[in-house]
């Protein structure tokens, strides 16, 4: 099979910003010619061609892992062949539309619309309309209904597909948690309709997509139909009426887990850009889920159960990931690193595989204690960067109604031990809009603020040692309620709210040690109609997409007052999604289970208005549900595989039956 | 650790010889988008993979000792560049070729290198020239043009600001060897760190001066065939400097 050249001239590549995220080219990006040059020569043949599409662009997307990790799976199995495709940046989207070239694949620069499936991880909301872009430059009808017999299958992915509702009519599919084996059989439903295509009975598209309706954790949005009330004196009911068009679809959703991650293929030859990328960096996965459940973050409630990889697997997978990419950084990747069981061992274990190798490790998401500090000054070859903290709130109060479990003690101890080790610059981050949220809180940020400056001349005094200028950077993005949390029927403050509240702060940072730093707010704003959103959203995406809009997810091309007006056209309105969603009412993406159920979830809504705390999975089961997939960490502690398992707790035990 | 261990530490550092092999090597396809930058860290990246016992400088941050003759700009071809690697033991020249290219990324290739004794000077210190072919259609008559032009203004920009400057004494000779085809064209340009014209500079003068179409001159194809030490025309390749 010939690898078709870069259809674009010297001039046009070289007239745009980076022109190496269009060429491909990369070492361990994989080029199945033997299968391509067969079904080159006998047309419809068995095999299935997949473009792994990131609504991004390329740096960004070569930084992600799920796309590491699916790339590798479909290019193992021995019927698939995955390519990669990414969002071309402006320069380049003018070009392609400007000459009428397609989209097209990094491998093989087959364009998007000759594919036989597109696969799109949707890591953050503000990527849907380079969904649309992607969809439009390779050529294929955005909306699902248009889509004919020969135009690919749109399918998503990631955590955002969890609730797909404002994109429901552009895709096919959406996969519902975790990828390796539902892509494989996605993969294999799309091979039987190829075959069937060359038999006496062919399979129509509409066929196809009700037989992927029996592999667990697919959704294919056109099956279902929706009716929205929101009016409470009508009998219907209250909220999002969705359901099945027929008999025999599944009523709810049930996410997909990998039940262990030991014996799970993991990409330890991924693909290593040429071209220096966001997360210039090695992968290494330690575990799935987290412990906390801190009530604000989506991740913590998702990606449940804990599941964590042994010592063995990990030592194994970071050998071989440092030998056949050559980065000289490995990243250890998990919701909260040193929530790894055997971190210690772990972290002992990987430096001597690398003695000697100026391989560093990147240990993001530390918490910070003395294990941690004498762990990063053994790490880290490089001069000494920032330490980060996130309190997220600036009270003891708040943070126990968030179950950010960090205590003002601990903060400081961390801070004593850094400070004595010569750390200079401390960054804090928090979230300002929280529920319950009051003026004390947001002083809370700059009080805590300025007794860490304290702290960091006390030291000074106390030991003598001659001190850098202190850098602490305090650093604000606001809350933005989330499906799945027990925060998603909480309401977004105002934009004039949040704007106060940030002037508050601002005017109470005084020191010139003291930087404060914030984030947009009109993103943050309309993050939360998408995030929250329902399926009276996609026209209003449509539209945007089609008057220009794109690249939202980049503040400098994100443009809110024109999508309020799009919005409201449509006879929608921010409230509508910002509002405190009602208990009563069924929410759009009720239909969805993640494991953890909205009982748990409810509760936890209340215990956090009450100011209550929820203590870790480590520390005691609260019964999130997540044990019904009959693994993980609490799962196997109800039923006494592991140390420390009691019998009167009831939670994951009564969930699992 | 304390602060003013660490930095003790810091200082603490051995010398180490290096033996140093002087490589050559080409690029063409997919890399040749890359910006130097990029280059190097592809290069560093191989031998990595590779295994290669590199040396690493010293200090706070410890790079691979890697020194290319000259940089490669973007959409730049190569048949014959240059690289300095310092490893921490002597290494068959063969075997260092072989093992380099079984993991570098595909267009870019070692062609032949050699084990140096440690050199004094830089092998970005003796670079002086650079040959060139560049390929459009009717190159070859617009470059004989520029070479009987007293002079070709361009602007290029230096650290931000928009500079005129004079191209014409860095452009030494057309090659013999490539006349007859129209739309090819090989010559000498100075290059290094003393004097150096970067090629999309020369091809705007073509467009600017010379009656080249200015979009024929952007789509170009350029292609370094070589570096040399010395002075024109008594030059040498790189690879045959004697080290001192």
């Amino acid at each position: 099979m010939k690898i078709n050249p870069v259809p674009l001239s010297k001039s046009d590549l070289m007239s745009v910003e980076s022109p190496a995220r269009y060429v491909g080219g990369e070492f361990n990006a994989v080029i199945k010619e033997d299968m391509l040059e067969e079904l080159e020569k006998t047309g419809k043949t068995s095999y299935v061609r997949f473009a792994f599409c990131f609504p991004d662009i390329y740096e960004i997307g070569m930084s992600n892992l799920a796309l590491q990790i699916l790339y590798h799976v479909l290019n193992e199995s021995d019927f698939v062949a995955c390519e990669r495709a990414f969002s071309p940046w402006l320069d380049m989207d003018k070009i392609l539309r400007e000459k009428n070239i397609p989209l097209y694949s990094q491998e093989t620069k087959t364009p998007l619309c000759d594919f036989d499936i597109l696969g799109f991880t949707l890591g953050y909301e503000m990527c849907f309309t380079n969904v649309l872009q992607m969809m439009d430059l390779g050529k294929i009808p955005l909306l699902q209904k248009d889509r004919g017999e020969d135009d690919p299958v749109i399918c998503c992915g990631g955590p955002v597909a969890y609730n797909v509702e404002p994109m429901a009519d552009f895709f096919d599919i959406a996969m519902m948690g975790e990828g390796e084996e539902m892509i494989l059989e996605l993969s294999e439903k799309i091979r039987e309709y190829k075959l069937s295509k060359s038999t006496d009975h062919p399979m129509t598209r509409q066929q196809l997509l009700r037989n992927c309706d029996e592999i667990e954790g697919i959704y294919v949005p056109s099956l279902y139909e929706v009716s929205y009330n929101y009016d409470k004196t009508s009998d219907k009911p209250l909220g999002a009426n969705i359901r099945p068009i027929e008999d025999g679809i599944k009523t709810t959703i049930k996410k997909r887990i990998i039940k262990d991650l030991d014996t799970c293929t993991y990409p330890t030859s991924p693909v290593v850009s040429n071209l220096r990328v966001v997360h210039d960096r090695s992968y290494l996965e330690v575990f799935r889920g987290c412990i906390r459940g801190c009530r604000f973050c989506q991740a913590g409630f998702i990606y449940r159960p804990v599941r964590e990889k042994s010592v063995e697997v990990l030592c194994e997978q970071g050998r071989q990931l440092e030998k056949n990419t050559g980065y000289d950084e490995m990243g250890l990747l998990s919701l909260a690193t040193s929530d790894y069981t055997e971190f210690p061992k772990l972290a002992e274990k990987l430096l001597e595989t690398f003695e000697g190798h100026h391989t560093s490790l990147s240990l993001p998401s530390l918490r910070l204690d003395s294990f941690s500090l004498d762990l990063m000054e053994k790490v880290q070859s490089t001069r000494k960067s920032g330490l980060t903290f996130a309190p997220e709130a600036g009270t003891q109060r708040l943070r126990d109604v968030i179950n950010k479990n960090i205590k003002e003690e601990d903060i400081f101890s961390a801070l004593r031990l850094a400070f004595m080790g010569g750390w200079s610059t401390v960054k804090l981050y928090f979230m300002l809009g929280l529920p319950t949220e009051t003026d004390e809180d947001v002083l809370g940020i700059a009080d805590l603020a300025s007794r860490i400056e304290k702290l960091y001349y006390d030291v000074g005094r106390e030991t003598g040692q001659k001190m850098r200028r202190l850098e602490i950077t305090v650093s604000t993005s606001l809350f933005i309620p989330k499906p799945f949390t027990p925060f998603q029927w909480e309401p977004q403050n105002t934009k004039e709210e949040l704007i106060r509240k940030q002037k508050l702060l601002k005017d109470h940072i005084r020191s010139r040690n003291i930087r404060y730093a914030w984030h947009d707010f009109d993103s943050s704003v309309w993050e939360v109609v998408l995030a929250r959103g329902d399926r009276r959203l996609a026209p209003v995406i449509l539209e945007g997409y089609k008057a220009g809009h794109f690249f939202d997810a980049w503040d400098d091309h994100f443009r809110f007052g024109e999508w309020v007006e799009i919005l409201e056209k449509h006879g929608l309105k921010i409230e509508d999604f910002a509002r405190e969603y009602s208990e009563e009412e069924i929410l759009p993406w009720d239909h969805v289970s993640v494991g953890v159920n909205k009982k748990f979830l409810l509760s936890e809504r209340h215990k956090a208005h009450e100011e209550t705390t929820t203590p870790s999975c480590r520390e005691h089961c609260s019964g999130c549900g997540a044990a019904t997939f009959g693994v993980g960490e609490c799962f196997a502690k109800r039923n006494g595989t592991c140390a420390g398992a009691s019998s009167e707790e009831g939670g994951a035990a009564d969930a699992a039956k | 650790m304390l602060q003013s261990e660490r930095e003790k530490m810091m200082t603490m550092q051995e010398h180490q010889t290096a033996y140093v092999q002087r490589a050559s090597f080409s690029r063409e396809g997919a890399t040749v988008f890359l910006g130097h930058l990029d280059l190097m860290t592809c290069f560093e990246r191989a031998a990595r993979r590779a295994g290669l016992p590199i040396l690493y400088s010293q200090g706070y941050n410890p790079r691979p000792m890697m020194v290319f003759a000259l940089p490669l700009g973007v959409g730049i071809e190569t048949r014959c560049d240059y690289l300095d690697v310092s490893l921490k033991c002597p290494y068959d020249a063969e075997k260092f070729t072989q093992e380099l290219n079984a993991f570098l990324p595909t267009g870019l290739r070692i062609i032949k290198s050699k084990e140096i004794p440690e050199p004094k000077d830089s092998i970005m210190s003796i670079v002086t020239t650079a040959s060139y072919r560049f390929e459009a259609k009717g190159i070859r008559d617009a470059m004989e043009k520029a070479m009987e032009q007293e002079s070709l203004i361009v602007t290029k920009m230096a650290k931000g600001k928009e500079k005129q400057t004079d191209i014409r004494p860095l452009l030494i000779s057309l090659s013999q060897a490539s006349t007859g085809d129209p739309d090819s064209v090989d010559f000498y340009a100075f290059a290094g760190s003393e004097r150096n014209v970067r090629p999309d500079l020369i091809l705007n003068s073509l467009s600017k001066y010379c009656g080249m179409d200015p979009k024929e001159a952007e789509n170009t194809r350029v292609i370094r065939l070589g570096l040399f030490s010395g002075e024109y025309p008594r030059i040498i390749p790189i690879s045959d400097v004697e080290i001192r």
